[in-house]
């Protein structure tokens, strides 16, 4: 087992000028579970072709362990990675699928026989040792694919968005299985997806990239509670963040008839750059509903109210409309997103007011996106 | 769930009877027409073949006799004599020889060049694979007359290496084209999956890749099979030693032997023993024709 080091770690396509991957620093811990997420094409695929060794290093370095394998053959690496189309092999059976790694490496039959038997044991795939991959659905081939990488015991898993082509059932529960038998073999983890959801309740900690570049690091909690930037934010959280640009004046965000008062820190930190404009934040439950005219109060129209039986989240735009498109939800329509009790959801053309719970908002510089003091 | 729930029964099932009647009508109008014509077809191409399966045990002069009837005696004779006194059997060994060795070593050298051309970048590359389509498009006829005195340079003009190596060029160019976009279509992930499994380039290639592709390789080892056991030009200018004669060869001597001498029976019995080698390979490969490509890494 090993720690992984990226250090400035970047990747150019050939013929292309921006970086896919820009410098990456990245430290993952012996034993940890790293869950990298971002948009399509934010380069966390890339970075994790990287560490397999499936995709050149144009400058910097990777670490497993002390071991400086920036230009090591991916077969020395001593990793395990599992695919998002599982990439099985489909002439061989399942057994024969798990083994090959060992049956490369010179490993006696009798022991890999033992070896894939338990990794089959665990994953309860004792029964289909013998078939071809086809002969599997989707799930199964999922651990097919899981198991491929359990019997290397490798110093490093890799997961490439492995849970994108099941079914959303089986991918919640998969999801928990992976965890929890990742947490169980103690195996270093990096695991790739594009679904916050999935890292929020997978990772120990989670790495935010966008466009090659990483934004913020941290637990998920962390992640959640203190985004470093207005696009950690919008990205973390499901339904989206609320953000919206206000005018800054009398140490009071000022949006229409709407005033939220600011702390004397956020003020300060403040810069010229930023013009009198403040970025603030407020998740769907950091709503309160309130009455008309109460202080830092606005009006939402209702456009749709989505019942989760738990929850209820009230999808609408702020009534005083020449200000409307100011505020989005993360998803970027000028939308706002408000949780509100179940079992008194408002109707459909509604007139709601809610305001934002004291303490609660996020505070970003519109000039930069970074997150102010609060 | 919205508040806006839906409280209405289930739409009925869409019943269509009508169309659907149509639709099993127009499928009964096809399936008739397409089986009769190809009906038709078999009719065409297995009779010639039954008719020369029932001469080859009639005597000559049955055959002018009476074509079209069942020989009055089952005999082996005509085999026989076609594969001793024609020399059939030695031309049979010197086409199984010829054909045996340029079919595997077509094939391996085939596989490797499409499988590099297709899956690895390096300069060069795009002109290999058009110099390999120009091949494809030079027609043997030109070649001809260079190929003898390059044979006889280096001193292997009429001898069965010289047709195997000869077969092995003719060969190669379709073998390449038609297994690059073989390899092209087989996942990149699964290349990567062996590669970090800790398969070096060989036992990639070897293990993993070329057992995927088996279904191309089978297609494209039945169409070199048929061309190169049919293949009459190369032999006749490049191997004219009557001890190296392949069965085409033999063919040709049998139908241009001196008119009335010509034992028909016996060259039918040729000709069967020339054409069951391409009908037991080509049942046997075709099994593997079926076999899909990529299963188990679909979603």
């Amino acid at each position: 087992m090993a720690s992984v080091t990226y250090d400035q770690a970047t990747r150019v396509y050939p013929g292309q000028e921006r970086p896919a991957v820009d410098a990456l620093n990245l430290e993952v811990a012996d034993g940890e579970f790293l869950v990298l997420v971002g948009p399509s094409g934010c380069g966390k695929s890339t970075s994790l072709r990287m560490l397999a060794g499936l995709e050149d290093v144009n400058s910097g370095r990777i670490l497993i362990g002390d071991r400086d394998v920036t230009d090591v053959q991916p077969k020395d690496r001593d990793i395990a990675m599992v695919f998002q189309n599982y990439a099985l092999y489909p002439h061989m059976s399942v057994a024969d699928n798990m083994g090959f790694a060992l049956k490369i490496a010179g490993t006696p039959k009798a022991q890999i026989r033992e070896r894939v038997e338990e990794a089959a044991k665990i994953l309860d795939l004792t029964e289909y040792l013998d078939r071809k991959p086809k002969a599997l659905s989707g799930g199964q081939r999922q651990r097919v694919a899981m198991g491929r990488a359990i019997v290397r015991q490798p110093q490093v898993f890799l997961m490439d968005e492995p849970l994108s082509n099941l079914d959303a059932k089986l991918r919640v529960q998969t999801r928990t299985q992976i965890a929890s038998l990742q947490r169980r073999l103690g195996v270093t983890t990096v695991y790739v997806t594009h679904d916050q959801t999935e890292a929020l309740t997978m990772g120990d900690r989670i790495a935010v990239l966008k466009d090659g570049l990483l934004q913020q690091v941290g637990t998920p909690r962390e992640m959640y509670d203190t985004p470093a930037n207005v696009f950690v934010a919008g990205f973390i959280g499901s339904p989206a963040m609320n953000l919206g640009s206000f005018a800054v004046a009398d140490g009071k965000a000022n949006l229409g008839d709407t005033h939220i008062p600011l702390t004397r820190t956020t003020i300060d930190a403040l810069t010229e750059e930023d013009k009198g404009e403040i970025t603030l934040g407020f998740r769907p439950e950091s709503l309160d509903v309130a009455t008309e005219g109460e202080e830092g109060a606005f009006a939402i129209n209702v456009n749709l109210v989505e019942e989760l039986g738990s929850d209820a989240f009230v999808y609408g735009q702020l009534a005083a409309r020449e200000v409307a498109e100011h505020v989005t939800s993360g998803a970027g329509e000028a939308q706002l997103i408000a949780r509100v009790d179940p079992r008194r959801p408002p109707m459909k053309g509604d007139k709601i007011w809610v305001k934002v719970r004291a303490g609660e908002a996020h505070v970003f510089s519109s000039a930069t996106g970074l997150r102010l003091p609060a | 769930m919205t508040t806006v729930t839906s409280t209405g029964t289930p739409a009925p099932p869409v019943a269509a009877p009508g169309r659907n009647g149509e639709t099993a009508g127009g499928d009964r109008a096809v399936a008739t027409v397409s089986h009769t014509v190809l009906i038709l077809w078999s009719i065409i191409v297995i009779l010639p073949l039954l008719w020369t399966l029932l001469s080859s045990f009639k005597t000559s002069s049955e055959i002018f006799a009476s074509p079209f009837a069942l020989p009055a005696e089952w005999s082996f004779d005509n085999y026989v004599s076609a594969w001793s006194e024609a020399g059939i059997g030695g031309m049979f060994l010197n086409t199984v020889i010829v054909v045996g060795f340029a079919l595997v070593l077509v094939m391996l050298l085939g596989g490797m060049c499409a499988y590099v051309l297709a899956r690895f970048a390096f300069p060069g590359r795009r002109a290999i694979y058009y110099l390999m389509l120009a091949g494809l498009t030079f027609p043997v006829f030109l070649a001809i007359v260079p190929l003898f005195f390059v044979l006889r340079n280096i001193g292997m003009l009429n001898t069965l290496p010289g047709l195997i190596l000869t077969y092995v060029a003719f060969a190669l160019p379709f073998t390449v084209f038609f297994l690059y976009s073989f390899f092209r279509g087989l996942p990149e992930e699964i290349s990567e999956a062996a590669a970090v499994d800790g398969a070096g380039e060989w036992r990639t290639f070897f293990q993993v890749m070329l057992p995927m592709a088996r279904p191309g390789m089978a297609s494209v080892a039945i169409f070199n099979f048929l061309g190169l056991w049919n293949q009459f030009l190369l032999p006749v200018a490049l191997n004219t030693d009557q001890d190296n004669y392949v069965l085409s060869q033999g063919m040709a001597g049998f139908a241009s032997s001196a008119g009335y001498a010509v034992d028909f029976g016996s060259l039918f019995a040729a000709v069967v023993i020339t054409v069951v080698p391409v009908l037991i390979v080509y049942v046997i490969f075709q099994r593997q024709l079926q076999g899909s490509v990529s299963q188990g890494t679909m979603k």
